[in-house]
């Protein structure tokens, strides 16, 4: 199994020049093979910066990415195959389809690390049935899929490449509740079922807490925490602070725990909440 | 980065230039474009040159703007100055290579129309380091109207172009985007001949002619949901307005290109 | 402000494909009252950004009405009135955005109205300020944040003095600051200034916001009242694809499991409110 570890990196844009800027400070952490790592944080903590280098999109300026503690740019000239290993699913990925038919378009990847047609066609209905596309929409047109549609054909493309890391950044962004949930059960299930290591980009604490089994909190080009989902709210006021928004549920607690009945913030879920509550309302109590 | 690039580099001040009304500054550029081929002779070369100087220096600009605006175009100086040098003869020998000579009159020719290249960037480059291109495109639309005649439609035309100033940077950031991510699935845009790299293209240029058509689609409502019904009944929040400065410097170009017209008078009576 | 009545709308087959499209709306009836604040909720494909394209006259019925203020919205000599009492927001905020400088966009909508010079200058500064966003006039829309360029693209419309904002999921693509900033904004504006607002949403808390949901189904009204009406049924929601906001479906389990809490609680501050004195009460016993 494949690990992913990013020592000291640090990125800056337009380096010499006035316009100089440090998107990402001295971040280090490491992945553990086959978990699914949520990264989250506002829009300008560096979250997004930090991802593109995990395959090779961006070079650090100081620091390095490890695959299994190889230098991903020991060979600057080899790093398509870095990309082959790190999968990396961008915002709103529906914009770039460009064949024909879906399954052309999921096969681009695999097409491009030079397969043979038998495999290439094992991984585009392998990759299709991950993301719950029926077989006949393969042939389709991509413009003749709905919205939700388009995006899981888009993720599958990257999923046929069958990476050891998958990188998702946003894959829910400007879904509604019904295609969030799908989209979101869809890379659990890719993850029991391939194996993978999955990192997912997101700056809603709700579909973190549903899926991931640690997080990585960004904030100001640094890491803030990395702990389980659990210890992340546990620490719900800090999240807070640094501007972001936790769930309703987390929300509650915080306000009981000012009210002066502390039963954790460490809780995102009605189901959690629920088990959290009730020995304190003692069921039927309360009638 | 990629999207800090903008098209009319407008470099904000409050000199002299930038408050100049911007039909005149264009009016201007066109009149300064005409002055610096007329000079026959150095002197008149000279005075065009002064003049430039004059108004670069009024307009409080840095240098190192100016030299950027004519350093990507060095190549081009530096190739017709080289065809000049081979071209045109007369005058003493000074190195004689096979069918090639290099005369005093090519060298000659080939600076001062170098020199003029070189005017012609700096005098165009001073109306779009002072004027917002928005500025820019209001005056053309202002100089443009006359031609209803012949059934342009300026109000159109200048649409057409602050919507384009508007999403080049959008665009190109879109591009960068797909670019990325077609990278990400393996795409080779780096390696390969002319061919291949076209081929490479492909990917991106389909998903980004897709969404310019969606922006299009999106756009074009957004202006109808604002009762955009084209130029009929509109009206501007900015009027453009000619005042006294605009007025002088204009007698002032006037006066140079009377200057320059003797001086080659002169220049011939010289000789 | 606005009536809805009885509105069919079905896209025209095109010459491509023989299949007749299927009807969108089927039959709607809805009235949006003077300075009310309404959010239409439904999943993508419900038929609610349809119906919002209707209260502008960007799409006319196939069958039925709609009056705003008493204008039909299919008589061609309406199109524009209508256009500028009903403003529209989009949901894309790159795409909405016509000039290279904030204070011009903004202008862009009174000078199609033929607003003389003079007052376009002053609704812009109002309409900016309004949005709270004065300090960027001079600025360059493609640099500033999702959640601004939206504040921009509503002082275009409040610049053209509507007396309704419809905005169609203005918040889809932003983040949550982003968000925050929108929906700030949008709610200052119906307090403050009594403005109507018709929010389309699929964000069960920001319907919440409002004082009316509507939810929307296949081109049908499924659903009408306020956010705790609605949201009392959350069984129904969950069927059509929606959700109810965390705090209502916590109490509702609480509720299950025996606990006497109210039915109608929307925020989270609400339901701490709530459970303070019923843990305090277990305590004390």
């Amino acid at each position: 199994m494949a690990v992913l570890e990013v020592q000291n990196l640090t990125y800056t844009y337009a380096a010499g020049s006035p316009f100089e800027k440090q998107a990402v400070h001295a971040v280090s952490f490491c992945t553990r093979p086959g978990e699914l790592l949520g990264i989250i944080g506002h829009t300008g903590s560096g979250k997004s910066t930090l991802v593109q280098h995990l395959n090779g999109l961006l070079r650090p300026t100081e620091g390095k990415v490890l695959l299994d503690g190889e230098d991903i740019w020991e060979k600057p000239k080899e790093i398509r195959r870095v990309r082959f290993r790190v999968g990396m699913v961008f915002q709103y990925p529906e914009y770039q389809l460009f064949e024909d038919t879906i399954y052309k378009d999921i096969a681009f990847g695999p097409r491009n690390m030079g397969l043979d047609e038998a495999e290439i066609d094992r991984r585009v209905r392998l990759a299709a049935g991950y993301v719950g596309l029926p077989e006949e929409l393969l042939d389709k047109s991509p413009f003749d899929l709905s919205g939700g549609e388009k995006r899981r054909a888009a993720i599958a493309g990257v999923m046929a490449m069958e990476p050891d890391i998958l990188v998702l950044d946003e894959p829910t962004a400007g879904l509604d509740p019904r295609g969030r949930e799908r989209v979101l059960s869809l890379i659990e299930d890719y993850r029991a079922r391939s194996g993978a290591t999955v990192l997912l980009v997101s700056h809603s604490m709700e579909d973190i807490a549903r899926v991931a089994d640690r997080v990585l909190v960004m904030d100001q080009g640094t890491v803030a925490m990395l702990d389980t989902v659990q210890g992340v709210f546990s620490r719900a006021d800090q999240l807070q602070a640094m501007g972001l928004t936790v769930p309703a549920v987390t929300q509650i607690m915080l306000y009981l725990r000012e009210q002066g009945v502390d039963v954790g913030t460490d809780v995102y879920t009605v189901s959690q909440a629920v088990e959290r509550l009730l020995p304190l309302l003692g069921g039927d109590a309360g009638c | 980065m990629l999207t800090d690039i903008t098209i009319g580099q407008y470099f904000p001040g409050r000199s002299l230039l930038h408050r100049l009304d911007p039909r005149m500054k264009l009016l201007l550029t066109l009149l300064y474009m005409v002055a610096v081929f007329l000079p026959r002779n150095w002197y008149g070369l000279a005075a065009a040159a002064g003049f430039l100087l004059a108004a670069v220096l009024l307009s409080r600009l840095p240098l190192r703007l100016i030299w950027r605006s004519v350093k990507p175009i060095l190549f081009l100086v530096l190739f017709t100055s080289v065809l000049n040098i081979f071209y045109v003869t007369g005058g003493t020998t000074l190195v004689h290579w096979g069918f090639l000579r290099v005369t005093t009159q090519g060298l000659i020719t080939a600076a001062f129309l170098s020199a003029r290249i070189i005017c012609l960037i700096i005098g165009s480059s001073l109306l779009t380091y002072t004027t917002t291109p928005t500025a820019l495109t209001d005056a053309i639309e202002a100089v443009l109207r006359p031609l209803k005649i012949i059934r342009i439609n300026a109000h159109e035309l200048a649409m057409m172009m602050t919507i384009a100033l508007r999403f080049i940077p959008t665009l190109m950031e879109e591009t960068h985007k797909i670019m990325s991510a077609q990278k990400a699935r393996g795409a080779d845009m780096e390696s390969g001949g002319l061919l291949r790299r076209i081929k490479a293209l492909i990917p991106v240029i389909i998903p980004l002619f897709i969404s310019s058509f969606r922006r299009a689609y999106d756009l074009a409502m957004a202006m109808e949901c604002r009762c955009y019904r084209g130029g009929e009944g509109r009206t501007r929040m900015k009027r453009l307005r000619t005042a006294g400065r605009d007025w002088l410097t204009l007698t002032v170009m006037l006066a140079l290109m009377i200057g320059l017209f003797l001086l080659n008078q002169l220049g011939s009576v010289l000789a | 402000m606005i009536e809805v009545q009885d509105v069919h709308f079905q896209y025209e087959a095109d010459g491509e494909h023989d299949l007749v499209p299927p009807a969108v709306l089927r039959g709607i009836d809805l009235t949006i009252e003077k300075g009310s604040f309404v959010a239409l909720l439904g999943h993508n494909g419900s038929g609610k950004s349809t119906l919002a394209k209707h209260f502008n006259a960007i799409l006319l019925p196939t069958g039925g009405k709609v009056l705003v203020d008493g204008m039909d919205t299919t008589d061609p000599d309406n199109t524009y009135p209508v256009r500028r009492l009903v403003g529209m927001v989009l949901q894309n905020p790159d795409n909405q955005l016509v000039s290279t400088v904030v204070e011009e966009d903004v202008a862009f909508g009174p000078e199609n109205l033929g607003v003389p010079p003079a007052e376009i200058v002053e609704r812009v500064e109002e309409a900016l300020r309004t949005v709270d966003m004065l300090d960027y006039r001079t600025h360059s829309p493609h640099k500033l944040s999702g959640g601004q360029k939206q504040r921009i693209a509503i002082a275009g419309v409040l610049a053209m003095h509507p007396s309704c904002l419809v905005l169609d999921e203005p918040t889809a693509m932003l983040d949550p600051a982003g968000r925050r900033e929108v929906l700030d904004t949008v709610c200052r504006l119906n307090r403050e200034q009594g403005m109507t607002v018709v929010l389309i949403t699929h964000y069960m808390e920001e319907a919440a916001l409002a004082d009316r949901v509507v939810v929307v189904d296949d081109g049908l009204v499924l659903a009408d009242g306020t956010p705790r009406e609605v949201f009392a049924d959350g069984d129904r929601l969950r069927q059509v694809g929606l959700d109810v906001p965390q705090p209502t479906a916590l109490c509702a389990a609480l509720r299950q499991a025996g606990v006497a809490l109210p039915q109608d609680i929307l925020t989270p501050e609400e339901c701490a409110a709530a459970l303070i004195p019923l843990i305090a009460k277990k305590k004390g016993v």
